[in-house]
């Protein structure tokens, strides 16, 4: 084989299998800045959604019974708590939106609307409650900052980082010390949306007073894909709630949602004590 | 040989070389170890088939299933196909590099789950999934890519099982895609189960483990009884057509209208919280609330 022809096979050889490598890739398409959190974004996740509950539907889509915290690693005094829950009183004091808090709002059946509020805030309303999250990148929660329903989320595009290389393909890559050595070539890309949420009020985590404290800390984790067979878009959300005032260990939650063409069925409600939305 | 030549192969040599590190590695994270599950325990009554795009013939199934199916002696030791396996108490899981029994080569990833021990190869060597004539089986076949960070892996060849523990029928022609992404030292797998004969969209369901290095899993031995010993010999637990008489106790206990207790598409979305308000709900009373816990 001639010089030439291997030149050119190598070069077809690139052009497809790039090709193939950038086809997994979402268009983000996004905008933004350059260098901001938005001209960033490997994922668009702008739109309207609305929730699918398939799990936890009774603990959803009603609002279950006093002292119903099955699924729910309460400790002594967070069961000592949620038995005193009492939703009239709740709705009597402006405490209503305790069901509509950062770690359990997006477990409330609803739609979401997400939009760019700047181009470093991804900004989340829903219509079950009218809250709004505002996820900021790149920065802790100022200091000042009081405690609210919704909190201060920091978020960061999460999955940049280091590579794993312990597949049997020759151990991990390291340098004398044990780091992992960074490089470009042995960086992942970024392909989710990480959010630490602090600064909260005290709220449940769900509607019947199962009780989080001022002190949780709410991580969310928020992927998005296209299902192979109805080519719906969905955007998944795995929550992580730690609160050792309430909880023996951190409570995992999960809920997922469809991607809607518009804003039909858009639904604004107020926080309401015993009501499921 | 000249000084162009030996330019033009070492283009060469470098565009090749670019080309093969273009390629999807064989691993974009490790996703390997030992995993401990925060499980939901989710749909355990008779009766509950709640948020479960389920269609009239799977509901006419899931209605004439027993308890007592499970104490016949040829299902006491029956596996749970991997999809439920990794749903049900205590679905420690054990991840696994699958490897060529001769070439040593990874070929895969392996999953061990601790109840009833189903195994799962996830083949990522560009192997076809079999004929649709082949053996359908506990595991199925299943074969998987990356997608950026996640693993992405679809599951055919699945023997008949269950949705659920409570009887909700899953049809061999079901088909499952799942995607598996490590969030730090979090590992969520969302499930997307297409099944044309039982339900009238994908249903999509999810579940989370926390990476737990010292984790053991210990055998899960199973014996089966003797024919006879816990159900009659002899007798097929099953219930006829509206003649299930522990159908309505989950609905009845919670306070739920019976019609959306079983299921449906339409009881998946927020707009049927308003629709249970205009449906009967029978008289909350306390019952024997048959619940399956194993």
């Amino acid at each position: 084989m001639d010089t030439r022809r291997v030149v050119l096979i190598a070069a077809a050889l690139l052009v497809l299998l790039s090709g193939r490598f950038a086809a997994q890739r979402p268009a983000a398409g996004q905008g933004g800045a350059a260098g901001s959190a938005r001209a960033a974004a490997t994922d668009d996740y702008t739109g309207y959604w609305v929730s699918e509950v398939t799990e936890k539907w009774r603990f959803r889509m009603l609002v279950p019974d006093k002292n119903d915290y099955t699924m729910v690693p309460l400790n002594p005094e967070g069961r000592r708590v949620a038995a005193t829950w009492d939703p009239s009183k709740d709705q009597a004091t402006g405490e209503a939106c305790r069901g509509y808090g950062a770690a359990a709002l997006l477990q409330v059946p609803g739609r979401l609307h997400v939009t760019w509020q700047d181009d470093n805030t991804l900004r989340i309303d829903t219509d079950s409650g009218t809250q709004t999250r505002l996820f900021h990148f790149g920065g802790a929660a100022p200091a000042a900052e009081k405690p609210s329903w919704q909190g201060y989320s920091a978020a960061e595009w999460g999955g940049d980082e280091p590579r794993d290389r312990r597949d049997g393909q020759g151990g991990p890559v390291q340098d004398k010390e044990g780091r992992l050595i960074v490089d470009r070539a042995q960086q992942k890309p970024a392909d989710y949306l990480k959010v630490v949420t602090t600064r909260l009020r005290p709220g449940y985590l769900q509607k019947n007073g199962v009780p989080y404290s001022g002190n949780a800390l709410v991580e969310d984790y928020f992927e998005t894909f296209s299902d192979p067979y109805t080519k719906n878009t969905w955007l998944v959300v795995t929550t992580m709630v730690t609160d050792p005032q309430y909880l023996i260990e951190p409570l995992l939650m999960h809920a997922h949602f469809k991607k809607l063409p518009d804003a039909s069925g858009w639904d604004p409600t107020p926080c309401t004590a015993n009501e499921p939305r | 040989m000249g000084s162009d030549a030996m330019h033009s192969k070492r283009t060469a040599l470098i565009l090749l070389l670019l080309a093969l590190a273009s390629r999807p590695a064989s691993a974009q994270v490790d996703l390997t170890g030992e995993w401990s599950p925060r499980v939901y325990n989710d749909h355990m009554d008779i009766g509950d088939y709640t948020g479960i795009p389920i269609n009239e013939p799977g509901r006419l199934r899931a209605e004439a299933w027993h308890p007592e199916q499970l104490d016949l002696p040829e299902n006491l030791c029956r596996p749970h196909p991997i999809d439920i396996g990794l749903r049900v108490s205590v679905s420690q899981l054990r991840i696994t590099t699958e490897r060529d029994d001769e070439t040593r080569q990874p070929v895969g990833l392996r999953l061990h789950v601790a109840w009833q021990e189903p195994e799962q190869v996830i083949y990522m060597d560009g192997r076809p999934h079999p004929s649709a004539n082949a053996a359908h089986k506990w595991s199925g076949f299943s074969t998987g890519h990356w997608e950026r960070n996640a693993l992405v892996y679809t599951t055919t060849h699945l023997k008949e099982a269950y949705l659920t523990r409570t009887g909700v029928p899953k049809s061999p022609m079901a088909t499952v895609t799942s995607r598996v992404h490590r969030y730090g030292n979090v590992l969520t797998i969302v499930f997307i189960i297409n099944d044309p004969l039982y339900l009238t969209a994908p249903y999509i369901r999810e579940s989370s483990w926390i990476f737990d290095p010292n984790q053991i899993i210990p055998p899960f031995p199973c014996e089966i009884s003797p024919d006879g010993t816990i159900v009659p010999a002899g007798k097929v637990p099953s219930f006829l057509p509206g003649k299930n008489d522990v159908l309505t106790e989950f609905a009845t206990e919670y306070g739920i209208p019976l019609e959306a207790a079983l299921g449906g598409e339409e009881t998946l979305y927020p707009e049927y919280i308003k629709k249970m308000k205009t449906m009967k709900v029978a008289p909350r009373t306390s019952t024997e609330h048959y619940r399956r816990a194993q």
